[in-house]
């Protein structure tokens, strides 16, 4: 992104923006949208500028619900080489019909074809085709294009191409989720992985190690996705979107291996941070964040499940939270057995089983809270343990929560009792000073934090030459310089 | 090529039969080298014109599988649990990768019911669940399998006797090697467990609860893993971790230090 090579391109953009935009005699506003789209391209591929590329893609995004068939073949005669191979073969995936159309625009595009265009232009021909074809439920076509494209994609080595590359990585993993056919292409994925790796394509990287987790996680293969992830290079996520997806992978990934707490912090990181718009990603997150709660004891609040638009996809996990609440296996058990159809779905049927533990602790904190003394058969009983022998089981499960701290009492063995502790009078110790210390620690360091971040923003925003990574190697922000007596870059 | 493996595997099958672990171990690094030699097996997986014959050996069930699955048993009544897990290791791609492209194994259940009482022995519990995962709904119905679940379970709430009793109704031989070691770690929880939650305990029903058999084997016990544990009177008396006490003096020097890095935190900030 050198200086000169912006100022040499710089005439050309309006130039070639303005040709577009009178050379489109507006046949549909779809179309004439999907020109300014492939100028923006152009301009982004000649001037280096991804950002540019990165607005493409956003634009397209917005359009896809209005692509028809005949707008698409037509953009593909605009936008490459008419007998090109790339034309060729994108053709052929697209349903021939819509004749008018064609006709209409062949003659208005014609002068246009004899354009060399840009690599860049041809892959994004490819990522509006296999969105069309996506959208169409056109799996098999969509299938064979997106391997047309990674194959095509293999031979082109340029930063301008990564962002739509990355999208491309997506849907061509999408298409063949589509079709159950996601074994199929780990391996290329793990190629692509490797590549993008080797060429520093950040984004690429973390597009393809979300994809890959996925492709994991999709067999339920949690032992291999969690030695990717482990190994895969980390740096600062670039796509908020990838960003999340990451941590919902990781945060399931990490419940399975019973490291709830960590699994809790970014499953309640992926909820928070996905946009409001993608609604099914954040009802998987806080289902699986609720169950990640109670198996640590936790109860969430009722606000979690009257989250707009969840009510009814949280409600199963609502009864289940009440039973847990109330600590009654056997209401458990039936809330359990009822929505099991749900939760099989979900894939949370086996975590739902770690919960019957939980659903045992409660029950008995709750006893213990209310009663100094107790027998252990009442214990079993009011537990609703269904066993040959409730009164020795109880008698183990008591000793095990004593030991685990879940409740603060003695077993009396020869009379047959669990007696509880008096709970002293805890602001006789120094636990609440430690507490208070331990926040106020908390809250300047996330002080400080937003503080180095603040000022990194503003550095790397006006010097584009220093990168983050550059500030953070050295050392040299940490503790925070005052602002004011920093000159403004922007002066500068 | 194919017939030489079969013979030395009906005399590895002979031996193992006769519990000759010695031959068997040397009939089986024959067999190991023998299967490297074919390209289709796992791990190269190359697909060929032979490959379903490869896998299969010209046999109902695959052959090259059943003799991953008697190597698990092998390593299993050899008591190595290393082998066990290098040997299951070998054997699981037979039931993952190439699985759908092979009739199934009647062994295929016992055997990974068996890997899960493993890694319950040796307190792998987050492999456990990560191995659950990979188990349809349908195995998770066979008997082989429930039985390590609901050990798990019972495990983690701390029903100790309902794993104790798990050992008598064993759906398979094999099993018993595990269920073996299973009782010790057992033994072990409920001697941490009864160390918090009695303050004594006659030894007699001390003795019942650590299930051990005489007052010699308990002292024994005691001696080794608790010499803490105190005996007297016909009583076992259990050292008590001390509760947070009443705080009697303030702690002087920490406040002064906590309040001087708030000062200072705070000047940075206004």
């Amino acid at each position: 992104m050198t200086q000169d090579v912006e100022m040499k391109e710089q005439p050309q953009v309006p130039a070639t923006a303005a040709a577009v935009s009178n050379s489109v005699s507006s046949p549909t506003p779809v179309l004439q949208h999907l020109k300014e789209i492939a100028a923006l391209i152009e301009t982004g591929a000649y001037a280096r500028e991804v950002r540019r590329i990165l607005r493409a893609v956003r634009l397209t995004i917005a359009l896809r619900r209005k692509l028809k068939a005949g707008v698409v073949s037509t953009f593909l005669q605009f936008a490459l080489v008419a007998g090109s191979e790339a034309h060729t073969r994108l053709s052929a995936y697209l349903p021939k019909d819509d004749e008018n159309d064609m006709e209409v625009d062949t003659a208005s595009s014609a002068p246009q074809a004899t354009v060399k265009h840009s690599p860049e232009l041809e892959i994004y021909c490819y990522l509006l085709v296999l969105i069309f074809l996506i959208d169409q439920k056109k799996y098999t076509e969509a299938k064979a294009c997106s391997s047309a494209s990674i194959a095509r994609l293999k031979n082109l080595n340029r930063r301008t191409v990564d962002v739509l590359a990355s999208r491309l990585y997506f849907y061509y993993s999408l298409s063949y989720e589509l079709t159950d056919s996601l074994s199929e292409i780990r391996g290329n994925l793990l190629a692509l992985h490797r590549v993008a790796t080797l060429r520093h394509d950040e984004l690429g990287q973390e597009t393809l190690l979300n994809l890959l987790l996925r492709n994991y996680l999709h067999y339920n293969l949690y032992d291999q996705a969690e030695k990717l992830r482990s190994k895969a290079p980390r740096f600062e996520a670039h796509s908020n979107q990838q960003f999340c997806r990451y941590l919902f992978y990781l945060g399931k990934i990490r419940t399975i291996q019973l490291e709830y707490t960590d699994a809790k912090e970014s499953l309640l990181q992926a909820a928070r941070k996905a946009p409001v718009a993608a609604l099914g990603f954040r009802v998987q997150c806080n289902k699986w964040a609720v169950i990640v709660r109670l198996l640590l004891g936790e109860i969430p609040e009722r606000t979690v499940f009257m989250q707009k638009g969840m009510e009814k996809a949280l409600r199963p996990y609502f009864e289940l939270t009440n039973a847990v609440r109330i600590g009654d296996l056997e209401l458990f058990k039936t809330k359990a057995e009822k929505f099991s159809s749900t939760f099989t779905s979900d894939r949370t049927n086996n975590l739902i089983v770690r919960l019957r533990h939980n659903v045992i602790r409660t029950g008995l904190r709750n006893i213990s809270i209310s009663y100094s003394r107790i027998s252990l058969a009442d214990v079993a009983k009011k537990l609703r343990l269904d066993s040959p022998n409730p009164v020795a089981d109880a008698e183990s499960i008591v000793s095990k929560a004593i030991r685990d701290g879940a409740i603060d009492a003695t077993l009396d063995h020869a009379n047959g009792w669990m007696v509880s502790k008096e709970t002293g009078d805890i602001y006789s110790t120094n636990e609440p000073q430690l507490a208070f210390n331990s926040r106020i620690a908390f809250c300047l360091n996330m002080h400080n934090e937003a503080y180095v971040k603040i000022k990194l923003w503003d550095i790397t925003r006006f010097t584009p030459r220093i990168r983050r990574s550059d500030c953070f190697a050295c050392g040299s922000v940490f503790p925070p310089p005052v602002p004011s007596r920093l000159p403004h870059p922007a002066i500068l | 090529m194919d017939p030489k493996v079969t013979q030395t595997f009906e005399r590895f099958k002979a031996s193992l039969v006769r519990n000759d672990f010695d031959t068997c171990s040397k009939l089986l690094s024959q067999l190991k080298l023998a299967l490297i030699q074919f390209k289709s097996l796992p791990p190269l997986f190359a697909d060929g014109p032979t490959a379903v014959q490869e896998l299969t050996l010209a046999s109902k069930y695959s052959i090259p599988r059943d003799i991953f699955e008697h190597a698990v048993v092998l390593s299993v009544k050899m008591e190595d649990q290393d082998a066990f897990e290098r040997d299951f290791f070998q054997l699981k791609p037979y039931y993952t990768d190439v699985g759908p492209r092979l009739q199934q194994s009647p062994q295929e259940y016992p055997i990974l019911g068996l890997n899960l009482l493993r890694l319950l022995v040796q307190n792998r519990i987050a492999e456990f669940h990560t191995e659950l995962e990979l188990l349809t709904a349908a195995a998770l119905e066979n008997p082989c399998i429930k039985h390590a679940v609901e050990l798990e379970q019972s495990f983690m709430e701390g029903a100790y006797n309902r794993v104790l009793t798990a050992r008598q109704t064993v759906p398979h031989e094999t099993y018993v090697y595990f269920m073996d070691l299973l009782a010790r770690t057992v033994r072990d929880e409920i001697a941490g467990c009864s160390e918090k939650a009695y303050d004594s305990l006659t030894v007699k029903d001390a003795k019942q609860m650590l299930l051990l058999n005489s007052d010699q084997e308990l002292f024994e016990y005691i001696q080794e893993e608790h010499p803490e544990w105190e005996v007297k009177n016909g009583l076992v008396f259990f050292q008590k971790a001390k509760d947070s006490a009443p705080c009697k003096e303030i702690p002087s020097l920490q406040l002064i230090n906590q309040t001087l890095s708030y000062a200072r935190e705070l000047e940075r900030i206004v």
